[in-house]
């Protein structure tokens, strides 16, 4: 069994037995929670920018970022499931969720550098980077699940993606309430009630 | 016998853009943690002044001048030979201007020297770097890398107009600190040398907007994107040498400065002529041949730093008699 340095790095290099990999570990669920835990404090301490111009105190800037780092891992929980639903329509059947789930959480070992995205200048080029690296890092996931072909793979994750939107603007509006009341909270705002412009 | 290996290329390498990058990372949160009010209130934050005024206190100003140093700097007073020179020069064709200096990378107004942390550290830098001794190269790039990176702050649309919000309140302080009236309203110029030149046009606005004046601005082989906006911003001249590498680099750098960006606030100011591009001739970006270089003169007779000094005055004369 890979080391865990070794299977993110193989994800990172895009490397589809890092995917096959991970979804035989027995720990592949928690690993890959802690991935997404640690991708999302980076990926929030890179867009940090607005809580300091928020002019949000240390104690509250930490909270705010284990809240970013909590919501981005439930987020792409939101997208891999939502993948598996547009897997199980493709080809019937398909995978099991916790296996979409484990592979779409090592696929985000990209936003592990999100970090970056803070670099004076250079910053937002990085960012557009780490998108595309994390899609690309995704569709491999997908192609080795699902054994789709790269444009297929890429296909169901833009269905995924406006499965989830859907999602998150209809039955799942209480909980996108939830999440934005919970980052405002974090940050010492008062809350909102109501929808919001959705 | 046996000889010590030789360190890995690729490892140094690595090694290098690891430090370079983390650099980066850290550069920011000086103005961020400012801007946030993490490190106590402006007026603490003034208290360690690292202002230097060069003025004949005895007559009324009818300018003011502020001079942003190169990067190569840890504080006001570590302002290399030249420039000093220099600056006695300018004090010299500008009697009646007042000369501010300030140390234009710490928004926080904390010369490196002056820091509780790191303060060890840049004075060591400093020290190797000005006595010329082992490791003077290595100290003096890791002087440029960490000012350098100040710069690109000040570039970024995200932290500049932090950062320029930042410097716009330490010039006026150091103004304030130098005579300049409450009411405001007497010209200044903002003399930006190489990266000190972004610095000088990011302060302008907010620095327009504390003082109601207009503010000029001369770049000495200014490393400068295109200006975010052009409020507040009288003329800026654009001092350059022909053999200024620095200063061509730094503007193939910034898309906002290549002429096909028409639409860009840099492209705006140069069609409708507030801002010149002087051809300062063969001058180089600093050290011999470079502009405050006082022994190498040009075919006219003058010295590079005379030409140089000459072109400050001249826009700062205009902008009294405007």
């Amino acid at each position: 069994m890979p080391s865990v340095p070794d299977l993110i790095g193989a994800a990172l290099r895009l490397d589809p037995n890092a995917f096959e990999a991970m979804v035989v570990r027995p720990d592949g669920a928690r690993l890959a929670l802690a991935i997404l835990i640690a991708a999302g404090l980076s990926h929030a301490l890179g867009q940090s920018v607005v809580l300091f111009a928020h002019r949000v105190r240390p104690g509250r800037f930490a909270l705010s970022l284990a809240v970013a780092a909590v919501l981005f891992a439930a987020s792409v929980a939101v997208w891999g499931a939502a993948l598996e639903l547009v897997g199980r329509f493709a080809v019937g059947g398909g995978p099991r969720l916790r296996d979409v789930l484990v592979v779409i959480g090592l696929a985000h070992a990209p936003r592990l550098l999100g970090l970056l995205t803070l670099t004076p200048y250079f910053g937002s080029g990085f960012g557009t980077v780490l998108t595309v690296w994390t899609l690309l890092a995704s569709a491999v996931g997908a192609q080795t699940i699902f054994d789709f072909s790269l444009a297929e793979a890429l296909v169901a994750l833009g269905a995924a993606w406006l499965v989830s939107e859907a999602v998150g603007r209809t039955i799942g509006r209480p909980l996108m309430l939830l999440a934005r009341n919970l980052t405002r909270w974090a940050e010492g705002q008062s809350s909102t009630v109501g929808g919001g412009a959705g | 016998m046996t000889s010590l290996p030789l360190p890995d290329l690729g490892a140094l390498a690595v090694a290098a853009l690891a430090a370079f990058l983390l650099a980066g990372l850290l550069a920011p949160f000086e103005t961020l943690g400012w801007w946030a009010g993490w490190f106590g209130t402006a007026d603490e934050v003034n208290d360690s002044s690292d202002a230097e005024v060069q003025s004949d206190e005895s007559r009324p100003a009818r300018s003011y001048l502020v001079f942003l140093s190169g990067i190569h700097t840890v504080a006001g007073r570590s302002f290399a030979v030249r420039e000093r020179a220099f600056l006695e020069r300018l004090h010299s064709e500008l009697p009646e201007t007042r000369v501010v200096e300030v140390f234009p990378y710490s928004v926080t107004n904390r010369a490196l020297t002056g820091q509780r942390v790191f303060a060890r550290f840049w004075r060591w830098a400093l020290a190797r770097k000005l006595g010329r001794r082992q490791l003077a190269g290595l100290a003096g790039m890791l002087i440029n890398l960490r000012n350098g990176w100040q710069v690109a702050v000040s570039a970024d649309r995200r932290y500049g107009p932090m950062y320029d919000a930042g410097s716009a309140e330490l010039f006026h302080s150091a103004l304030r600190q130098a005579g300049y009236p409450v009411a405001g309203g007497v010209p200044i110029v903002l003399v930006g040398y190489s990266g000190g030149g972004q610095i000088a046009l990011g302060a302008a606005a907010p620095l327009s907007e504390r003082t109601g004046a207009r503010i000029d601005i001369v770049s000495i082989g200014g490393v400068m994107a295109s200006p975010r906006t052009l409020h507040g911003l009288g003329r800026v001249v654009h001092l350059r040498g022909r053999n200024d590498r620095v200063a061509r680099i730094g503007a193939a750098f910034f898309p906002g400065r290549w002429p096909l960006v028409r639409w860009s606030a840099w492209n705006r100011a140069m069609a409708d002529g507030r801002i010149e591009v002087v051809d300062l001739g063969e001058m180089d970006h600093t050290g011999r041949d470079g502009y405050l270089d006082d022994e190498t003169r040009t075919a006219d007779g003058p010295s590079f730093m005379a030409l140089t000094a000459s072109a400050v005055a001249r826009l700062a004369r205009e902008a009294e008699r405007r």
